[in-house]
């Protein structure tokens, strides 16, 4: 069997063996959701891009400490810590996600954002975080679970009041 | 079910996870409660607007930096191996005779360049290249792209010893780039000449400020094997902040006693 017929779980094994070049098979299965996901959480392409090249240089870095959990789990795990690492470091969030203040139009930047995106975006951070992973990345109550230290019932909960908040915003703005 | 209950599943029916059962008692409402039919309507039309939302494309360039930086790792996976057969009696032996030949090269040089007065243009020649090289990488370093300030961060390997405003034009980078891969390509070619004072410096300033994990395992890494004793207090301070990451944590107690 190819490499390419392997899960990603089973590729993160062999990653973690030191068989660094099967790494890129997980990058081309993954790297677009994952700048997706950034990109949808900052509203800003270049971050975007140089988060989401740190979140596969920490794969690497960490591949040792990888635990043959589900392999999005992990990742997405990397990615939202990188997110929350830049931002304390940029002093716009303070201890989580929770406390993101983010506004489009703040900076001028010439990014264009859909009217789901700026809907999104007046959401709080952790119930945009959610509806993100979920609806455009995927990624199932399960795994959410695992990446948030929850319950799958709890963060479905969570998830309907969330999507029940990003509807009623969004038909407003329409 | 509830109507609440069948509120709260509205995404499930969309997803199709619902039982023919519980389709049935959703569907049955849906006919029966107007208000519930809205609801679901205007859910109908976030989904749909979900599905429709464009996918945003990364520019190539995150591809080339990937496989960059995947050769890089590899590269430094061939050095670890190189590094761990130190032990091994012929290779030492070897690294005596490439001493001496060294020394003997080094002592033919001098003697070739003290007797020939017209070896000083070339060694005026080969500085003016290294300062040419230096002023290259300084002016990379000060560029807004990411990328081209990595490249100036790597084009220190072309000098054997680096001087000190080389040295402290790459530890400003590790220390204050806004660009984490920035700070740990500098960081990374800082640690070739660890053995300067001036660079061990930076690396315990870099240990109080960085927030970056890979960053902060890659320096305790660094400063354990340096055997840097300045750095324990700094390595504490980590250890008592709540915020530490619980493997720096243990990366810390692994390192400290090697130092102490």
């Amino acid at each position: 069997m190819s490499a390419n017929q392997l899960t990603d779980e089973e590729i993160m094994a062999q990653v973690a063996a030191d068989d660094l070049d099967v790494l890129r098979i997980l990058f081309d299965r993954h790297h677009v959701h994952v700048y997706n996901f950034l990109y949808k959480m900052s509203g800003d392409s270049m971050l975007s891009e140089d988060l989401t090249q740190d979140v596969f240089y920490k794969v690497i870095k960490y591949r040792t400490s990888y635990n043959n959990g589900s392999f999005i789990s992990w990742l997405f795990t990397i990615a939202r810590n990188s997110l929350n690492s830049h931002f304390t470091r940029k002093k716009v969030m303070h201890s989580d996600l929770e406390t993101v203040k983010y506004r489009l139009g703040e900076e001028e930047k010439e990014e264009e954002y859909s009217h789901l995106h700026k809907a999104l975006n007046q959401l709080e951070a952790s119930d945009r975080e959610l509806v993100i992973l979920n609806r455009f990345q995927g990624i199932k109550y399960q795994e959410l679970a695992e990446m948030m230290d929850s319950t799958p019932g709890a963060v479905k909960t969570k998830m309907s009041r969330a999507l029940k908040k990003l509807k009623n915003i969004y038909l407003q703005t329409i | 079910m509830e109507k609440r209950e069948l509120e709260n599943r509205i995404s499930d029916y969309f997803d199709g996870l619902l039982s023919p059962a519980e389709v049935a008692a959703f569907e049955k409402r849906l006919s029966t409660d107007n208000d519930f039919r809205t609801e679901v309507d205007e859910f109908k039309v976030l989904f749909e607007a979900i599905k429709q939302e464009k996918k945003e494309i990364p520019s190539k360039q995150l591809a080339k930096n990937f496989e960059k930086m995947l050769q890089q790792e590899k590269s430094n996976q061939v050095k670890v191996v190189a590094l761990a057969s130190k032990d091994n009696g012929r290779f030492q032996y070897l690294k005596i005779a490439a001493s001496i030949a060294l020394l003997i090269g080094v002592f033919l040089v001098g003697r070739y360049s003290a007797q020939r007065a017209s070896n000083h243009s070339l060694m005026a020649a080969q500085q003016e290249v290294l300062e040419y090289k230096e002023a290259t990488l300084i002016s990379l370093l000060g560029n807004e792209s990411a990328s081209k300030r990595i490249q100036g961060v790597q084009l220190v390997e072309e000098f054997d010893r680096p001087d000190e405003d080389i040295v402290g034009a790459l530890g400003e980078k590790m220390l204050s780039d806004e660009n984490t891969n920035v700070r740990l390509s500098a960081m990374e070619a800082l640690s070739k000449f660890s053995y300067s004072d001036q660079v061990k410096v930076f690396f315990i300033q870099a240990l109080e400020t960085e927030e970056n994990p890979s960053i902060q395992v890659a320096l305790i890494e660094i400063l354990g094997q340096l055997q840097e004793k300045k750095a324990v207090g700094p390595m504490k301070k980590l250890l008592e902040k709540e915020d530490t990451q619980p493997f720096i944590k243990k990366e810390i107690n692994n390192v400290l006693p090697k130092i102490i």
